[in-house]
Formats: C-alpha cells, structure tokens, sequence
C-alpha cells in the first residue's frame, strides 16, 4: 500500500518544516502553538497510520535487510547515499522494537504541546524548541546506520538544553549544564564504541545490519568478527553510554536535577521519551550486535536493574517534592526495562519494550499532574499540600488513576509490563524474583502516602487555596487521552505484542543462535 | 607563454601582491570613505578562489603545477589556500566597519593581502627555504597588523610581544633547517626525505642531530601554531589585537604552522617517526587539556577563543602521530572547519566591538533579545568548535577521532588514547562554550537592539552558511581532503579498514 512512498522521511520532515517555520515567526508570536500543534498532529496521524500498516501485515513484506531476508525484518525502508567517502547512508526503517517508540513519541509531544498551551514567555522558541525535540527523537527511533543515529541522538540534546535552561525553575543553569555534560559524555562513550565496531567489521559501512552481520553472525566463510574480548569491552562501553539516559544507577544522578528544574512539557518529554532511547539504544544495538558481550555480562545487567528498582523506588518514598518524587520513580521503573531485557528470553526482551511504552504514557499523566498542582497551587511540595480533592476534584481524580496506574494496578498498562517483566525473570532466576517483587510494596507505598497527603485529608493551610481552579482543558485533555490508552493498552497489551513478538524473537533468535544463552 | 607556464602556480601570490602594493596608495585618492578599499581588497581574493574551486572540485583530474623547485600548487596546497584565502574575505569584509575610526586603511589592507601571500606560499612550499620565507613574510605582516592600533596600549603590548616570540620561533625554525641542510645536504624536502631514509642506517651520528632539528621544529613551529607550553603568546595577541585581525591569526595564520609541519614532519624527517611520535603524541594531549582547562576560567570572549584554538591545534596535532592518510584527511578538514567555525566567532565579537558593546563574557548576557542572528550565529559556531552534530566541526572531529580509533585495526595500539583524550575534551569544551550560549539566551541582559554593521552580517552569514553546509553534506569536501592527503603524502599508509 506504501509501495514506494517514503513514508519515514515524510514524518520526520513535519517537525523539521514546523520548526523551521516556527522559528521564522517573526512577532506573530502567538501563531506559534498552532503551527506546532498541526506539525506534530500531521506527524501523529501520518505515524499512526505507519502503526496500522503494520497492524495489517506485522511481518511483512521482503523490505528488510538488503531484500535478502537475513535476520531482520524492517518496513517502510529507506537507504540513501550520504558521505560516500566514510561509509555513511541514511538508512531508515521501522519494526516492531522501533514502532511502539515511534508512534509514543509522535503522540506525547503532540499532547505535550496542547499541555503548554498558555506558554507565553518566549512561545516562537519554546514550541520551535519542542520540534526540534521531535525530530531528534524520531530520528533515534528510525536510524538504521550508525553516524545518522549519533546525529539525531546529539540533536535532541540542544533543545532539551534549552528548555531547561529557559524555561526551567530556580537552579535552571545550573540543572541544564548537568544533563548536557552528562549526557554528552555518554554520547561521545558510544561514538568511540561505534568507531570501535566500524573498523572492526571491515565493513566500509557503518549501516547497523551489516555492522552486526560481519561482527556477530558472520556467515560461511567469513566467520564473525567480534571476538570475546572486544565484544565485553565494547558491550561495557555501550552500557555506559546507554545505561547514563536509561538512566541507571550509579549514573543517574543528572536525572532529577534536570526533572525538578524542567517545565512540564520538558518533563514529560524527558522522561516520557529520552529515557527511551537509552533501553532503545541497548535492545536494538548492544544486544544483537555484541550478543557474547551482553552475555557476559549479563549478571551485572541484572543487578544494576534491581538496584535501580530498589534504590528508585526508596528515594522517591523520601521526597517531599512531588515531581522529584515521580523523577525517582522512573528510575525504579526504568529499572524493569533493563531486567527484562537482562533475562535474555523472548518475553523478556518483548516485556522490556513493552514497559518503555508502557512508562512513557503513565509517567506523562505523572507529570503533567505534578505541573498542574504546581500551576494551580504554586507549589509541588508535599508537605505543603493537603485536601485538594476538594477544591480540584477533577485533577485529584486524574491523578490518582495516574498514580495507581504507576504502581501496577492490574487491568491498566503497568501491570501488564510490568507482570511480565517479573515473569520473564522468574524463568531464568527463580526465587530470586523476591528482591524486585520489594519494590512493588514500596512504590504502592510511596504513591499512596503521597495521594493520602496531597488530595485527601483536611484540606491544607499553608497555601492560599481559594484561589485554587480545577484543571484547565488544556491539561485535561492530553491527561484524559494518556488515560484511555492507559486502560486500553492494559486491558488489550496483545495489541502492541502483535507487533514487538516477531521483532522480539528476531533478537532472540540472535543470542541463541551465537550462544548467548 | 613558456614563462607563464611556468609561473602559473605563483600567480595567485603575485596578484596578492600587486594589490598589495597598489593598496596604500590608493588610500591617497580616497577622501572620506574608505570602504572601497575593502572592496578593492577583496577582488583578488575572490579571483583566486574562483580559480581554485572549480581546479579543486569541479576537474576530475589532480592538481600539479611545478613552479621550480620551490613551489608546488597541487590539491594540498589549493585546499590550504582556498581556507586562507576564505579566511581573508571573511576578515577583510568585517574590516571595514571595524576600523573606520582608525587611519591607514591602506596599509591595513595591504598587510593582510601580504600575510595571506606568506601564508600561501607555505603551503606551496616544497623547499625548507621557500617554506622559511613564507612563514617570516606572513609572520611581519601580522606583526604589524596586531599593533594596528598605535595608540591603544594593549594593541602594542600585543604586537610587541608577538613580535619577540614571532622573532625567537624564527630563529629556532631556521636553526633546524640549518642541522637538517647539515645531515641532508639539501633544502627541498622531498630529497631530504629519501636522504635522511638512505642515510640512517649508515650514520648513526646523524641521528642525534635529526633528533636535535626535530626538537626546535616542534619549538619553532609550535609557537607558530600555539601549542602548549609554547602558547603563552596567544591569547594576549589575540585580545589585543583588533578582532578581526585575532581571527586572522587563529583561522588562517595557525594554519600555516599546519601545514609546515605536515610538510616537515610527514616527509622530511618520517623516517625518524619513532623518534617524535610519542612526544608529539602528548603535546597534543596536554595541549588540548591545558587549552579547554584554562579556556573555562576565562572572563573575556577573545582569551577564551584563543584557549579554545589552543585546544583545537591540539586535536589537529592528532594527525601527526598517528600519521595515515586518512589521519591527515581529518587534519586537513578540521583545519578547514575550524577556519569557518572560529573566524565566523571572532567575527561576532567584532560585530559586537564595532557597535561598542564589549568583549567581556558578561556582554553576552541577553543577546538574543538584542540580535537574534548574532546569537544564533554564535550559539551555531560554538556548538559546532564543541563537536555537536550535524555542524561541520562534528563530522571533521569525526573523521579525526576515528583515523587514531582505526589504527587498532591489527590489534590495539596506544593511538586510541589520542581519540579517547579528544573525546573526553571535547565534553570537556562544552562547558565553556555552553556557558556563552546560555548568557546569551537564557540569562537577562540589556534590552536595546543592536543593529549589526551589514558587511560584518555578511561576513558571518557566510561562514554560518559554510559550517552548517558542511555539517550536513560533508561528501564533496571530504574527497578533496582525500585527494589532498594522498597526492601530498602518497608515502603514508591509507588508514581506513
């Protein structure tokens, strides 16, 4: 049906002809939401329908790797001639690791953007800003060669720079410096791993596939090039590099600073999405590319998860800011994305990109509640609110499905995520399935104790609450539609499964088939 | 026509100086305006750039044009010329505004059509003396541009100062080229590498004064391309020279330094590569550490270039000790980015220094509320010196990085520590530049607007076209870069898996 049409570059052109417009405002300055908003809405549609194209065929048709078949399956293909001279293409394509990320992405930061509807300081940038965001994640999620997934991966730290630094709160230079530097350290960790593996493969090419076919499989009569050695060691660099935006413990501490400090749609947008492209990063090229690395290392994958898990889920129980707390929470839960991916087995990889979209939705809602408290009472912290169910019913309804859902309520998307992640796990180890069973307790801990806190109970003296509205439409709306896909996703998880299972089995197939497992 | 023949590869140089010498009289006929000097400045420039752009990328066959034995105008050196040659007409369109208030234009024209003549004629140099004569008539010129301002005190503490070093470097580089015309018995440098090549083995008495020649090499020429410890000169020339001048010196005049020692280093004396390997090897360390360690404490806009270029030679250098081919493709295409990305900085600064706002860090507070294009121009330049894509200054750091990662190909080598230093740098480098970007757009500052000297708005916009240009379709200069390496240096190994 999509013969022929670049249905790829056309969605990522949308945010690049958005933000190219947008930033060539001029003084109109309050068109600049609009031209966002039909950019990332044409960009949602048109990857939509990309996501029921695969719907129809999940499999497909002979678009993969060099119209040869092999071991990967991408639709919607595309491979251009960049730099000739360095062995660099744009090659872009989709499949079912890639889609559920890619149609996330489109979807947040079109709700993002209505989110940040009454932004008025500086709006021409601040929503350029958020296009130029999109592009950078986009690109992550459909680069098939090494070079153009370095580009976008840097891309999108410039904006979320900027939007920190603009539009953040009291430490904002000092938060936006951080998860630069930070992040680019890790960036630049993985561009001498990308280097590494180049000349190792003797490929002249730096397209992922063929990377990952002369280094790992091989084939008759070129046996595989990354030997044991190299692959720990390059594995262990990757690791780094991806595991500082997942992010892992001990490397996440750029990770709060920047959330408490970011504005809302910042927020949702970090944690919504590049925290993504860290487990992205991991399960489509450090895994299958290095599969004798990962295996060695498999261990330590599955400690540092608890430990993020376990040590996520005890610091949030010790915040008093509400968004520092769900900042914490997202370590604990990315946590589960790298120990399904850890188990090496075919549902716990399928898990693992399931609970990143899984994440990605619920801690969206998180967020935005926390900046519609913010907005609305001046204020995040915990100690200070009290009893606003009663003056913002609507909001304190949102946000308690918000929150149940974020501590794996069944019958909504974490859970299922997350249940399977536990049962993947408990395949491979067992008992020792009790030590990331704890967080469980915690996180219904800590999310209750703090909804206990917030909304209910005698309503608080230590602000002003009569000024206190209810949730305006422009938060209302992107929270309610996170909410039904919430549910939708949590009861029909086979929807998305459909499409992660043979993209799935291809990675795992790959870690068998080398003797990872 | 035989004559011409002949010549034709130093015409570029000759009609440099014969606009040179016509230049300060023309100042006489001019009353008022002394704009059309500029113009009249920028005619061969851009001659002799639309007689190189199509040699270099339009003709599929290479570029050799003997002039004697002295000089070669071959891929190598066209490509070193064309980034003087752009460097000149950025800086010379910048000039004008910025010296209106000063007097003799003239010779101020005149001077920097001299200094790209010296500077030109390094690169074609194929002869020790030839190359000796480029660096001292580039080096004069310069002398005296950086103490354009007579009357200003740090102008002529800043060409006094450069002068002495300019001077002592000098001497050291002739020293060198004395020892080796000992040993070699020649001064072209393509015979003192086959000579130096036979002779080793037979006389290891030579060696030591090989070894002594490569020590004042590195000396002399260091200082020409301010490398730690020989850099202290560097950032006071550059902030107390006029701006435009400053960026003369760390776009264009750095360059030369370049290309001498790739000429010296890579042909003369590689048969004692093992001898300087190593040593240049930490000199580019340690220069690109000091440099971006220093750069960050810094409080005015042009001390804290110079340390950012003191660091970029740095990364540079990292061609010579790993010494393939395609190391010196990256050499050669971060020298051409960084000609873009670095003038097109102290370019701004010199926008901002003709409208009186300043050179301090502070002076940048606010900026994109008071000229949107500087600063987005500025926030391009520096997020491209800092290796973030897809600007030009990522894919030459790209290239660079990765000859030093390639050489582990047969099993690791100690080179991977070059790119591994020049990663960790360059993370090390965002902080200070980000810090500009972030006064620049995020910090509140003075709300008037700055109307932005058209010629100098030129000037920028071009090398902002030429650094994104770059980023994003870098194929056709790489090839050149390719050709430029393997034509010049066709005794290396290539380098590339």
């Amino acid at each position: 049906m999509f013969e022929g049409i670049p249905m790829i570059t056309i969605i990522l052109l949308m945010p690049i002809v958005g933000s190219i417009l947008t930033f060539s405002l001029g003084r109109r300055e309050s068109w600049a939401k609009w031209f966002a908003l039909s950019f990332s809405l044409a960009a949602l549609v048109l990857s939509v329908v990309v996501a029921l194209q695969f719907m129809v065929n999940p499999t497909s048709q002979a678009t993969g790797y060099h119209d040869g078949g092999g071991f990967f399956n991408y639709q919607f293909y595309e491979e251009h001639v960049w730099i000739k001279a360095l062995g660099i293409n744009y090659i872009v394509g989709l499949d079912g690791i890639s889609l559920p990320l890619f149609v996330l992405t489109t979807l947040l930061c079109t709700l993002s953007v209505v989110f940040s509807w009454d932004t008025k300081v500086r709006a021409k940038e601040y929503f350029g800003l958020m296009l130029v965001l999109e592009v950078g994640v986009l690109g992550v999620f459909v680069s098939l060669d090494y070079f153009l997934f370095y580009v976008f991966w840097e891309i999108v730290l410039i904006p979320m720079y900027f939007m920190i630094g603009i539009w953040g709160g009291p430490k904002k230079d000092y938060a936006a410096i951080k998860f630069f530097i930070y992040t680019h350290v890790a960036s630049l960790a993985m561009l001498i791993s990308i280097m590494a593996m180049f000349f190792q493969a003797h490929t002249g090419s730096f397209s992922m596939e063929d990377i990952a076919l002369a280094g790992s499989i091989g084939g008759v009569n070129n046996p595989a090039l990354f030997t044991g050695g190299f692959q720990v060691a390059i594995f262990a660099a990757l690791l780094f590099g991806f595991g500082v935006k997942i992010p892992i413990v001990p490397f996440h501490t750029w990770l709060p600073d920047a959330h408490v400090e970011a504005p809302t749609a910042g927020s949702v947008l970090l944690a919504g999405l590049l925290l993504k492209m860290g487990g992205y990063g991991l399960i489509r090229i450090a895994i299958p590319t290095l599969p004798q690395g990962a295996a060695s290392l498999q261990i330590l994958m599955a400690v540092i998860a608890i430990v993020s898990i376990l040590y996520g889920a005890v610091l949030s129980l010790a915040q008093k800011d509400l968004k520092k707390m769900v900042a914490y929470s997202s370590i604990s839960h990315m946590g589960f994305v790298l120990l399904g991916f850890a188990t090496f087995t075919e549902l716990g990889i399928a898990a693992g990109v399931f609970q990143m979209f899984a994440h990605g939705l619920v801690t969206a809602v998180l967020f935005m509640m926390c900046g519609v408290t913010q907005h609305k009472c001046g204020t995040r912290m915990i100690p200070s609110l009290g009893g606003l169910s009663k003056k913002m019913p609507r909001a304190s309804t949102l946000m308690t499905i918000g929150f149940l859902a974020s501590l794996g309520l069944p019958g909504l998307v974490s859970f299922a995520a997350e249940f399977m992640v536990l049962a993947s796990m408990f395949q491979v180890w067992a008992l020792w399935l009790w030590l990331p069973i704890l967080s469980v307790v915690i996180t219904a801990g800590y999310y209750l104790w703090a909804l206990q806190r917030t909304m209910f109970g005698p309503l608080t003296d230590q602000i002003d609450t009569t000024k206190i509205h209810d949730v305006s439409w422009y938060e209302g709306v992107p929270v309610s539609i996170l909410i039904f896909l919430i549910a939708i996703f949590g009861v029909f998880p086979l929807v998305m499964f459909q499409f992660i299972n043979p993209a799935a089995h291809i990675v795992f197939g790959l870690l068998t088939h080398l003797g990872g497992v | 026509m035989a004559v011409w023949n002949a010549l034709e590869g130093f015409t570029p140089q000759l009609i440099l100086i014969a606009f040179a010498l016509v230049l300060p009289g023309l100042d006489y006929l001019l009353k008022k305006d002394k704009r059309p000097l500029a113009w009249f400045a920028l005619i061969p420039l851009v001659a002799i750039a639309a007689y190189l752009v199509p040699k270099l990328f339009l003709s599929s066959e290479p570029l050799s044009m003997q002039v004697g034995d002295l000089l070669t105008l071959d891929t190598f050196s066209a490509l070193f010329m064309l980034v003087f040659i752009s460097v000149g007409i950025v800086i010379i369109l910048a000039s004008p505004e910025f010296i209106r208030r000063d007097r003799n234009h003239g010779e101020y024209y005149a001077l920097v059509l001299l200094a790209l003549t010296g500077m030109t004629v390094v690169a074609e140099s194929n002869d020790l003396i030839a190359l000796f004569i480029g660096l001292e008539t580039a080096g004069i010129s310069s002398f005296a541009l950086s103490g354009f301002r007579k009357s200003e005190n740090r102008s002529a503490e800043a060409a006094t100062k450069y002068f002495i070093i300019g001077g002592f470097s000098s001497a050291l580089t002739l020293f060198a080229i004395s020892l080796i015309y000992g040993v070699a018995g020649t001064t072209n440098i393509e015979v003192i590498g086959q000579t130096l090549n036979g002779s080793m083995a037979a006389l290891e008495g030579s060696r030591s004064v090989v070894r002594l020649a490569v020590v004042l090499f590195i000396a002399g020429l260091g200082f020409k391309i301010a490398l730690v410890p020989f850099h202290m000169w560097a950032p006071d020339v550059y902030e107390g020279s006029p701006t435009p001048i400053s960026g003369l010196l760390a776009a264009a005049s750095k360059k030369m330094g370049f290309a001498a020692l790739f000429k010296i280093f890579l042909i003369a004396v590689i048969v004692t590569k093992t001898d300087w390997q190593v040593a240049i090897a930490a000199l580019a360390i340690i220069s690109m550490t000091v440099g971006n360690l220093i750069a960050i404490s810094q409080t005015n806009i042009k001390r804290m270039l110079a340390y950012s270029s003191i660091a970029q030679a740095g990364y540079i250098l990292i061609a010579l000790p790993v010494g393939t081919q395609y190391a010196l493709e990256g050499g050669l295409f971060h020298i051409l980015t960084h000609a873009f990305m670095k003038s097109g900085a102290f370019m701004v600064v010199a926008a901002m220094g003709a409208v009186a706002v300043g050179e301090k860090l502070e002076d940048f507070k606010g900026l994109s509320k008071r000229s949107p294009f500087l600063s987005f121009s500025m926030a391009i330049f520096l997020l491209s010196l800092a290796g973030i894509p897809p600007l030009a200054g990522f894919s030459s750091k790209f290239v660079l990085f990765s000859s030093a990662v390639y050489t582990s190909a047969d099993g690791p080598t100690w080179l991977v520590w070059l790119a591994i230093a020049g990663v960790l740098n360059s993370a090390l480098s965002l902080y200070y530049y980000a810090r500009v970007i972030k006064y620049m757009y995020m910090d509140p500052g003075p709300t008037d607007r700055i109307r932005v000297p058209p010629m100098i708005g030129i000037s920028i916009a071009l090398a902002l076209i030429m650094v994104v240009a770059i980023g994003l379709y870098p194929q056709a200069v790489i090839d050149i870069c390719e050709n430029a390496a393997a034509g010049a240096f066709p005794g290396l190994p290539p380098g590339l898996p």
